[in-house]
């Protein structure tokens, strides 16, 4: 195992949202720490999250109470602005439903992040180039994402998360819509980039089998962390 | 590491999604474009009245009308005799080469239209500015030049009219130049020959008839004239003022020219104001329906709004390109537009109560119409834009598409 700071160490974490003016506690006192280089499951059944969690960690959302610290960034006390920037550096995301911008082909939707880089032309067609190579999907730079196949749209998808080097990737379903062979196919793609780049991974899913993917499994449920059912692995 | 939250979003990705919605395009499109085709048009009829009814004024001129009758020579009556009794009252009336630069005139609006086209419904439609004049007409208004034929001779029942009047008329320069098949109109329903056409660019003349005063007297019935229009030359206003104080018994008032047509700029603000507003409602119906579009276009594109966001833009930034997205989609509607307008509209001579001015698309025109497709653009864009963006960025990534 890697033996350097988690690079996601949250302790306590809440998260309450307003229903009707009574709170809604979604996430409640979670302690969790992830190891750079890690590949972790979320799992855990509907409502009881996932997605929530996640998007703290990819601070898209902010938390109620507790501390989160990812990649050395104390969420919480960031500006909207300044996790903006902090995510365009050092979080990818990959949806459930891809995300890509149809309007702009493969090519294009992978280059779209790096305008934040502030790199030059030759810079971003190299990354780019790198990237939709490591998804392999090269041979579709100029297809628009109506042309591809799920499992296809996915993969471009997550060219586009890895294109910047990320230090955390993270996954919300990638596999919720696709099929059995395209899904073991995008979770080669992760396991790869992995086992290849060290690529710290934290994936949210429904799917006993894909979550075997992982090396490590977290359990949801009603907001709070639970041992799984037959536990000790 | 430079600071992301000023990196713009690149022009193709704004560029790309206007085409993204034909029919979304083209109302948004067509919205702007009937917005700026208006706003030219408004703009360019209203800087036609003003120009043209300030243009009519000469530097130097002085008219005499009837005393209480200052603000309406069409209104005004004088007796016949008075300018010949002022000619022989004041000194320092200009002349040259032993021409008087005296004009009495009769102005009255009458019915005009050609011969053989069937009565005009509506008498307003069809009403003419109808000016009877002798020759030092020419003398007292640069501003108008015999372009072709020759001047109506008197008891001929013979007409000369002004370039944009005779083009509403279907009369050519050719036409009046024919001796004996001259084209024919009826003025209040009495039939004259036109013989000539009046250049005056750009003033209230230019849409007249002129004919021998002497001629409109007996059409018209009547024994009075309206005006006498006077070229000083040596002698001021207040001399012109002093003789008409002095002659109370011809009741008449002497203005300066270039004032009454001012004042009577002025008279017509109600009816600019009333060109604006009613570009103003029209566009703004048109602007909802282009707005409305672009709305739901952004509306559709919450969740790709919130993707932006997840990448790392700012949200100045996602304003920044919505706005872009959608000047570019109006300008597309607008710039067409502008350039219609000024194929359609230069020069199309427009009639307001006091003559017909001919519009000019020039470039204060198509700058306010510009202008005007830029601010639907960026105003525009806003409501949606910034509703797009006031749920947070995991409530708008698992919107519901629109
Ligand atoms: N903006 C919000 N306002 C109020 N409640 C919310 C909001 N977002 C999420 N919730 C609630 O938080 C709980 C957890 O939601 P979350 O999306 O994290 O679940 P999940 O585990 O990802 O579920 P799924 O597997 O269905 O995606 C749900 O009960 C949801 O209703
Ligand atoms: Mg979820």
């Amino acid at each position: 195992m890697v033996t350097t700071e988690p690079i996601i160490r949250c302790h306590s974490l809440e998260k309450h949202y307003e229903r009707g003016g009574e709170p809604v506690r979604v996430l409640e006192s979670i302690d969790i720490d992830i190891a750079r280089g890690e590949f972790v499951a979320l799992m855990g059944p509907s409502g009881s999250g996932k997605t929530t969690l996640l998007n703290l960690f990819a601070g898209i959302d902010t938390p109620s109470g507790g501390s989160l610290v990812v990649d050395g960034h104390d969420i919480a006390t960031l500006s909207r602005a300044a996790l903006a920037h902090w995510r365009s550096r050092s979080v990818g995301y990959i949806f459930q439903l891809y995300h890509l911008v149809p309007v702009l082909t493969a090519y294009e939707n992978v280059e779209l992040p790096l305008f934040l880089h502030g790199l030059s032309g030759a810079q971003r067609h190299a990354r780019v180039a790198e990237a939709l190579e490591a998804v392999q999907i090269a041979d579709r730079y100029s297809h628009y994402p109506r042309q591809l196949s799920g499992g296809q749209e996915q993969r471009v998808a997550i060219a586009r998360a890895i294109v910047g080097n990320p230090s955390l990737l993270l996954a919300d379903e990638p596999t919720g819509d696709l099929d059995r062979a395209a899904a073991t196919g995008v979770m080669d793609l992760l396991a790869r980039l992995h086992r290849e780049r060290g690529q710290t991974i934290v994936m949210v899913t429904h799917d006993p089998h894909t979550a075997e993917r992982a090396q490590r499994i977290i359990h949801l449920e009603k907001g709070r962390l639970v041992e799984p059912l037959g536990a000790a692995r | 590491m430079s600071d992301s939250s000023f990196t713009p979003i690149p022009l193709f990705y704004a560029a790309r999604n206007i085409g993204r919605s034909p029919l979304r395009l083209v109302l948004t499109a067509s919205g702007a474009a009937l917005v700026v085709f208006l706003v030219v048009g408004a703009m360019a009829s209203v800087r036609a009245l003003d120009a043209g009814v300030r243009a009519s004024g000469t530097l130097g001129n002085v008219m005499i009308v009837g005393a209480g009758s200052e603000e309406s020579v069409e209104r005004s009556e004088i007796p016949a005799s008075a300018p010949g009794v002022l000619a022989a009252s004041i000194k320092g009336i200009r002349t040259t080469a032993g021409a008087v630069y005296i004009s009495p005139e009769l102005h009255t609006p009458l019915p005009l239209y050609r011969e053989g086209d069937p009565a005009p419904e509506g008498s307003a439609r069809s009403l003419a500015l109808v000016r009877g004049v002798e020759p030092a007409a020419f003398l007292v208004h640069p501003q108008a030049r015999l372009a072709a034929g020759r001047i109506p001779e008197v008891g001929a029942d013979e007409v000369a009219v002004g370039r944009s009047l005779a083009a509403t008329l279907r009369i050519a320069d050719g036409d009046v130049e024919r001796n004996g098949d001259r084209p024919r109109v009826l003025i209040d329903e009495h039939p004259h020959t036109v013989t000539g056409i009046i250049d005056a660019p750009g003033v209230a003349i230019d849409g007249e008839a002129w004919m021998p005063i002497t001629d409109l007297l007996v059409l018209t019935k009547r024994q009075t004239i309206s005006a006498a229009i006077v070229s000083l030359d040596g002698a001021e206003l207040g001399d012109v003022e002093a003789f008409a104080a002095r002659r109370s018994d011809l009741e008449v008032a002497a203005i300066d020219e270039r004032a009454y047509y001012e004042q009577l700029a002025q008279f017509f603000r109600p009816v600019r104001l009333l060109i604006a507003l009613s570009a103003f409602v029209v566009s703004v119906g048109a602007m909802f329906g282009g707005l409305n579009a672009l709305d739901a276009s952004f509306a559709s594109r919450s969740r790709e709004i919130a993707m932006l966001q997840v990448l790392g833009f700012s949200r100045t930034a996602v304003i920044g390109s919505l706005m872009q997205e959608s000047v570019l989609a109006v300008a597309t509607g607008a710039l067409p537009a502008v350039l219609l307008a000024r194929l359609v509209l230069d020069g199309v001579g427009v009639r307001f109560s006091m003559g017909i001015f001919s519009l000019s698309v020039d470039a204060t025109c198509v700058a306010s119409g510009l202008g005007a497709g830029l601010m639907l653009g960026l105003v525009g864009c806003l409501p949606p834009a910034i509703r797009c963006l006031r749920s947070s960025i995991p409530v708008a990534l698992k919107a519901d598409l629109v």
